[in-house]
């Protein structure tokens, strides 16, 4: 549904069309309160607008007076700081049945006119959480990232819901990366992704949820009585399967050989994972920048410790 | 046909291979096991090793490049902790079982299991990093035959005719009559599921250790685990010779008489135990 995970707020869409009647059509088939539309009847002017001050969607005719709907749809994805507005093209029928080439269109969904207005919802709404759900993924692990993180923490603190919030990250990535490079570096955030998810994934209820905010870093969720034992075995595989990571040579010796930020040559031990657990409960946690300021403290003293190591909050036990 | 555009043809449809026949009960215990909340990880990874199956296409999944770390995992244990139960499960699911390969593949499972536990002692004997990796790469040691069985079912009743009226080894007679033998489909199989260096080497190795290159050792175990579990005659590889034994392996992994007849005390006690678990 459009309206589940979202504000009270509508979404704010362009729709640019020449054709009176479309534009009543599709105005007709949200309420208000769900979708605000601002309609152009020309490129020229929306693209002003769009440009300033960009919308939540995008619906354009394919034909418009003054340049073509593709046109359009390319100059808006063409850049990256818009790239990430759903754009839904609407096609003449006869459009389908000639020769084109389908993977140069760079709008994210098409809808044939005239259209049917249950398609037309539907296909609406598909773009709008695709679109929500691919943004926010890192490209890498695929896993959530940091909106979806603090709407999660958020949605959370404001319902009062009782949580526990790990923040990963691994000790001596750098080095790893500096001396394997950034594939073999990638091969280590992907594994620590995947350590996390099927830890996390096997205590049951909710809330289990895993995010990436980037780099080696990673955020997860669980509830409170479970989160100790998680992060026991979070610690206990990564410490396992960490070493399938390096060389042979390196493995056995349990370090490598890199040089520091300054340049000086130094060995760096294996990476381990460092987890600081920040706690809401009975509501102690009253905004989100609460919550990464005390993961940061913890991560403090996480980090005091060589190797892997939790560090759970215990205030307001 | 020339004997070339045989062995391409053969190559071809060995590399076609989908569908593993599996043991049943190895799939009822694990399906039993996932659906136990209190199971752990280690409980389901020690039932998956007892197939040699099973393993391969854990081991081949989680090396898939999909996973973004192609070629670095040899530990079912650490393969389960990375796929996760959902995996498995469609894994499981996809592992079609078929009744009359495995009548035929019985005491060839039984002969993987004995040399997965051969290789794993004999790692332990000479202390070895990561036994496991050796009892593995020993379970594996003649998957080729059995996705040679399955992707070339009509050569089947020949090679064992050959095996049976030449008095040849099955080997032998795969060479003869496919021209390569198991260890070259296990060399292939190996690359084509992204298997990591060791385990490919152990495997494709197993009957001439010494020319591994990189990982020697794993050849050696998985050869002198052969060698030991054909000669306790568990379990059956196709033909009922014992394999030459390499006296240059024994001597490149260290192994002296004392130790190998530790080997043997701690094998027969453990051939002892599993009997009581024979699958079929």
């Amino acid at each position: 549904m459009l309206t589940a995970n979202r504000d009270k707020e509508p979404i704010r869409a362009f729709l640019i069309s020449g054709d009176g009647a479309f534009v009543r059509n599709v105005i007709s088939l949200w309420d208000g309160s769900v979708i605000q539309w601002t309609v152009f009847s020309k490129a020229g002017p929306a693209v002003d607008q769009l440009f300033t001050d960009p919308p939540e969607l995008l619906v354009s005719d394919a034909v418009l007076p003054d340049m073509s709907g593709e046109a359009l749809v390319a100059l808006v994805k063409g850049e990256n700081v818009y790239r990430q507005i759903p754009v839904l093209l609407c096609l003449p029928r006869e459009t389908l049945f000639a020769p084109r080439d389908w993977s140069a269109m760079e709008a994210d969904d098409f809808v044939l006119l005239p259209f049917e207005p249950e398609e037309f919802r539907a296909r609406v709404e598909l773009t709008l959480n695709r679109m929500s759900r691919s943004l926010d993924a890192n490209p890498l692990t695929r896993l959530p990232g940091n909106t979806t993180i603090i709407q999660f923490i958020r949605e959370h603190i404001e319902r009062r819901r009782d949580f526990a919030l790990g923040y990963a990250d691994l000790d001596n990535f750098k080095a790893f990366n500096d001396k394997y490079g950034f594939a073999r570096g990638d091969e280590a955030l992907m594994m620590t992704a995947r350590i996390i998810v099927n830890t996390v994934r096997r205590f049951p209820g909710p809330p289990s949820f895993v995010g990436h905010v980037g780099g080696d870093d990673f955020v997860f969720a669980l509830p409170l009585h479970c989160v100790e034992e998680a992060c026991r075995q979070l610690v206990s595989s990564f410490d396992a399967i960490v070493p399938s990571l390096y060389d042979e040579k390196d493995r056995e010796c349990g370090c490598i050989l890199s040089t520091d930020r300054q340049g000086r040559p130094q060995s760096f031990p294996l990476m381990g994972i460092s987890i600081a657990v920040v706690c809401n409960r009975n509501g102690s946690l009253t905004h989100y920048g609460q919550v990464s300021a005390i993961a940061m403290q913890l991560k403090k003293k996480a980090k005091e410790d060589p190797g892997s190591v939790y560090v759970i909050d215990q205030r307001a036990q | 046909m020339t004997t070339q555009d045989m062995r391409t043809e053969y190559k071809g449809k060995v590399l076609a291979v989908k569908n593993l026949p599996t043991l049943p009960k190895v799939l009822e215990e694990v399906t039993a096991l996932m659906e136990d909340p209190n199971t752990s990880i280690e409980q389901i990874a020690k039932v998956i090793t007892f197939d040699q199956v099973l393993s391969a296409k854990v081991l081949k999944m989680v090396n898939s490049p999909v996973y973004g770390f192609p070629g670095r995992i040899s530990s079912i244990q650490h393969a389960l902790v990375l796929l996760g139960f959902n995996v498995i499960r469609g894994l499981i699911i996809s592992t079609s079982v078929f009744d009359e390969m495995n009548k035929a593949m019985v005491g060839l499972w039984e002969h993987s299991v004995g040399c997965a536990l051969a290789s794993g002692e004999i790692a332990k004997v000479l202390g070895l990093k990561d036994p496991e990796e050796y009892a593995v790469a020993g379970l594996l040691h003649d998957l080729g035959k059995v996705v040679s069985a399955v992707q070339l079912p009509e050569i089947k009743p020949e090679l064992e005719a050959m095996v049976r009226d030449g008095d040849i080894s099955f080997l032998a007679a795969e060479k003869k009559l496919l021209g390569f033998g198991h260890d070259r489909v296990n060399a292939w199989l190996a690359a084509h599921w992204n298997l990591p260096p060791a385990i490919s080497e152990a495997i494709s190795y197993h009957h001439k250790p010494l020319s591994a290159r990189n990982y020697t050792k794993y050849a050696c175990v998985v050869h002198m685990g052969n060698f030991l579990t054909r000669v306790f005659e568990y379990g059956n590889g196709g033909d009922d010779n014992v394999p030459v034994m390499q006296p240059h392996a024994m001597k490149l992994l260290g192994l002296n008489q004392r130790m190998l007849e530790n080997v043997l005390d701690r094998l027969s006690d453990a051939f002892m135990d599993i009997s009581d678990l024979k699958l079929t």
